[in-house]
């Protein structure tokens, strides 16, 4: 751990040079960790760096993109935060001229507490770590392998504990609609826990996550009732994979369905009558 | 046995012509769909699909025009990007996929709307109340 630590140190030291700034986590006082912009006038500031637990950065990055369109930025992402750099950049979100990637790769405890596929970078030039092959989900495994009412019970009961504190909208880096279908009464219905059954809240956000979700855990993280919301999403990616030859954040160049029109023949394999 | 609520989301162009032709050929069938006419099947967001179970209907059917024949030229490719997963969806979630059907019916085809709208009555008869199977203690 303390050995990836220098090597980023050192990493993110060679790339100052090159750019306005260097997006990571440090450890502030009292031991919080924090997103923070690192620049090359304060190099001591590296002291404070971090590198677990992980924060959004691509979200952050976002927001500082917005701000300033014309920084030079580079990034210190996993391979999950690579992923959804990736996404957003299709999504015309980030400006993908003007970044560095600084790959940090996971360790197996972190991929084990992830329940991570792939937690490893592919695109990024600069590398820190070993890349590890990805461990297996038994949550999503377990929930896959259910019957339709045991399911049917088995999320009725999760959804119950839900509080509607939107955390895992807020967090998730590919929820960067500037209008929420989730703060529409229309379709999320307010002042109502615990929410009706089915939950709409959590079956449309599941939905806006197809082909989006790069798999990084931070919702079920940060929701303070333990839904194990990424279940949903990651079966998802699987129909996705199988229907479209999808997979979120893998190809640069590869468009994501949303915005594909479907060649003839091709939409047969979702399985629709033609 | 119960009468099943049936939404059905047609396209203006074709499934609603298609009603219409259905109509005047004076076809029968099930008068349980209640048919609400959108200008094009790429409106239905996955969200009123949602809704309109929430709203305690029994099956949902989204009909539009075949591929290549949409008034908006791409606009049904929407739907038959977006129903399929969210058939999956549903399935994972312990609802039935097959209360939500997805069909192309073309202004002419009177015939096939009447046995599309027909089958799908009979299938969604066949099984229990949707408010029933959630145990949703009270819908609006």
């Amino acid at each position: 751990m303390s050995d990836r630590l220098t090597s980023l140190r050192e990493a993110i030291q060679q790339v100052f040079p090159q750019v306005d700034g260097v997006l990571g986590i440090r450890r502030g006082p009292g031991g919080i960790i924090s997103p923070y912009l690192f620049h090359s006038e304060h190099p001591e500031e590296l002291e404070a760096l971090a590198i677990w637990p992980k924060e959004p950065l691509p979200d952050v990055l976002r927001k500082i993109q917005k701000a300033h369109p014309e920084a030079k930025l580079a990034i210190v992402c996993r391979g999950c935060e690579e992923r959804g750099v990736v996404e957003m950049m299709k999504h015309s979100q980030l400006n993908w001229d003007n970044l560095t990637l600084i790959g940090l790769q996971c360790t197996k405890e972190e991929a084990e507490f992830c329940r991570c596929a792939k937690p490893y970078t592919v695109h990024a030039k600069i590398v820190v770590g070993e890349p590890i092959e990805g461990v297996p989900d038994p949550v999503t495994e377990k929930v896959a392998a259910m019957s339709r009412e045991e399911k049917q019970e088995f999320w009725k009961e999760q959804f119950l504990h839900c509080i509607k504190c939107y955390g895992c909208r807020t967090i998730c880096p590919q929820c960067f609609c500037n209008i929420c279908t989730l703060e529409d009464e229309k379709f999320v219905e307010t002042g109502r826990l615990p929410m009706p059954n089915p939950s709409m809240y959590h079956l449309i956000r599941a939905m806006h996550m197809t082909a989006k979700c790069v798999a990084c855990r931070e919702c079920e993280e940060t929701c303070p009732a333990d839904i194990p919301m990424a279940v949903h999403f990651r079966l998802i990616a699987r129909d996705v994979q199988e229907m479209f030859s999808y997979e979120t954040g893998a190809i640069l160049e590869q468009k994501p369905p949303q915005l594909l029109v479907l060649e003839e023949g091709e939409y047969e394999r979702t399985g629709l009558p033609h | 046995m119960y009468e099943p609520k049936i939404i059905g989301f047609l396209c203006n162009w074709c499934s609603y012509r298609g009603a219409d032709t259905a109509g005047m050929a004076r076809m029968k069938y099930p008068p349980n769909v209640k048919i609400i006419r959108v200008p094009c099947s790429g409106r239905i967001s996955p969200e009123l699909v949602l809704r309109t179970f929430r709203e305690g209907a029994d099956g949902v059917m989204v009909l539009g025009c075949h591929i290549g024949d949409c008034h908006y030229s791409t606009g049904n490719h929407r739907t038959a990007k977006r129903m399929p997963v969210l058939k999956r969806l549903l399935e994972y979630s312990g609802i039935d996929s097959d209360r939500l059907a997805i069909n192309w019916v073309s202004a002419a085809e009177g015939e096939k709307f009447a046995t599309v709208i027909k089958e799908f009555t009979e299938q969604i008869s066949a099984m229990p109340p949707f408010a029933e199977t959630m145990k949703m203690e009270e819908t609006k």
